[in-house]
C-alpha cells in the first residue's frame, strides 16, 4: 500500500467522490407523484429515517442514480438505485404538534424505499 | 488545565475520547498506514484553509449577482467545481434559497453530513442528537433557541441529508447593505446563517 503523502493530501481532499452511476432502468416515480414509504427494518445499515416509514410525501426532486449505502455500507456492491427528495408536512409526519401545519421536511430516499401511493 | 493537573499536584489522565484517539492514531502512524505529517495537513487544512469563510465569500456574490444565485440553485456542484470547491463531504451540492416565503434549515439526522467542501468541518451541535432529533419535530422553537424568529406566515422547510447531497442555505440579504462590497458582504454571512439555524448578520451600518 501506498502511503498519502503531506503533500498530496490537499488534492486528495479537493477531489469529489462520485457516488452517481449511469441510469440502466427509467425512474419509477416521478415529480409530484404521491409516494408512501414503506416500513423497512432492515438489519444493518440504512439511510431511512424512522420518522418517516409509513408516512406519504410528494416526489420534489429526481436526483438521479446513486450507489445504494445500506449494501455499500456492508461489502455487497454499490446496487445503485434512483434518489429522490421527496416533501412531507409536518403534520403528515408527527400528527398534532403546536407547530405550524405549512411547515416541511425534506428527505433524500432510495426508490427501493419507496412505494406508489393507491387511490 | 484543570483536567490535566488537580490541586494537590497529581496529574489526571486526559478525557477517555482523546485518550482513545490518540491511540488510534499512534497504532495507524506506528504500523505504516498513516503518514504523520500528513495528519497534520488534513488537521491544518480544515483549522486553517477550508471552513465557512469560503462559503461566506459564496452567498456574498449571489447576493449581488443574479445570474450567478441563478446558476448556484440551477447547478451547485457545477459553480462551486469552477470555484474549486468541491472534495470529500462536498460531491453533491444543492443550495436552497430563504425568501419572504419560505426559511430554509439543514440537518443529518441519521448522523452528521454536512457540506466540508465549502463550510469546513460541522459545529458541535449539529452533531448532537438534541439538534438533530427535535429540528425536524419542532423547528420553530429550535429556531427560537438560536434566537431565530421566523414569522408564523413563512414556511420552514427542512432538509434531512440522508443521502450524498449536501445542502447549504442562501440566507436573505440583511437590509441597508445596497452600497456594500462583495467583501463586506461575506462578513455577514455567519456561518450558521448557511445552515439555516441563524439570519445573516445585521448591519449595523444600516439605518435604524
Amino acid at each position: 500500500m501506498r502511503l498519502l503523502q503531506a503533500n498530496e493530501v490537499y488534492d486528495a481532499i479537493r477531489t469529489p467522490t462520485n457516488f452517481t452511476r449511469e441510469e440502466t432502468e427509467p425512474p419509477r416515480f416521478t415529480v409530484g407523484q404521491e409516494v408512501v414509504v414503506r416500513n423497512l427494518n432492515p438489519r444493518g445499515h440504512t439511510r431511512l429515517p424512522r420518522y418517516a416509514k409509513g408516512r406519504v410525501g410528494v416526489i420534489e426532486r429526481h436526483h438521479g442514480c446513486f450507489v445504494f449505502p445500506d449494501t455499500m455500507a456492508h461489502g455487497k456492491g454499490p446496487h445503485p438505485q434512483h434518489l429522490y427528495n421527496v416533501r412531507f408536512t409536518l403534520t403528515e409526519l408527527f400528527g398534532d404538534h403546536d407547530g405550524n401545519a405549512a411547515d416541511t421536511v425534506y428527505i433524500d430516499m432510495w426508490e427501493s424505499y419507496l412505494d406508489p401511493v393507491t387511490s | 488545565m484543570d483536567q490535566i493537573t488537580r490541586s494537590d499536584g497529581y496529574t489526571q489522565p486526559p478525557p477517555y475520547v482523546a485518550l482513545r484517539i490518540k491511540a488510534i492514531q499512534s497504532l495507524l502512524v506506528e504500523k505504516g498506514l498513516v503518514a504523520q505529517d500528513a495528519l497534520d495537513e488534513v488537521v491544518d487544512i480544515y483549522e486553517n484553509r477550508i471552513g465557512p469563510k469560503d462559503g461566506a465569500a459564496v452567498i456574498a456574490r449571489a447576493w449581488v449577482e443574479p445570474e450567478f444565485k441563478a446558476r448556484l440553485l440551477e447547478d451547485g456542484i457545477g459553480t462551486l467545481a469552477e470555484l474549486g470547491m468541491t472534495g470529500f463531504e462536498g460531491a453533491h451540492v444543492l443550495f436552497v434559497e430563504n425568501t419572504d416565503q419560505v426559511h430554509n434549515v439543514v440537518v443529518c439526522t441519521l448522523c452528521s453530513c454536512y457540506p466540508w467542501a465549502v463550510l469546513g468541518l460541522p459545529p458541535a451541535w449539529y452533531k448532537a442528537p438534541q439538534y438533530r432529533s427535535r429540528v425536524v419535530l419542532e423547528p420553530r422553537k429550535v429556531l427560537a433557541e438560536f434566537g431565530t424568529t421566523v414569522p408564523s406566515e413563512k414556511e420552514i422547510r427542512v432538509w434531512d441529508s440522508t443521502a450524498e447531497i449536501r445542502y447549504i442555505v442562501i440566507p436573505q440579504r440583511p437590509s441597508g447593505t445596497e452600497g456594500l462590497s462583495v467583501d463586506q458582504l461575506a462578513e455577514l454571512v455567519n456561518r450558521d446563517s448557511m445552515i439555516g439555524t441563524r439570519f445573516a448578520t445585521p448591519y449595523e451600518g444600516a439605518a435604524a
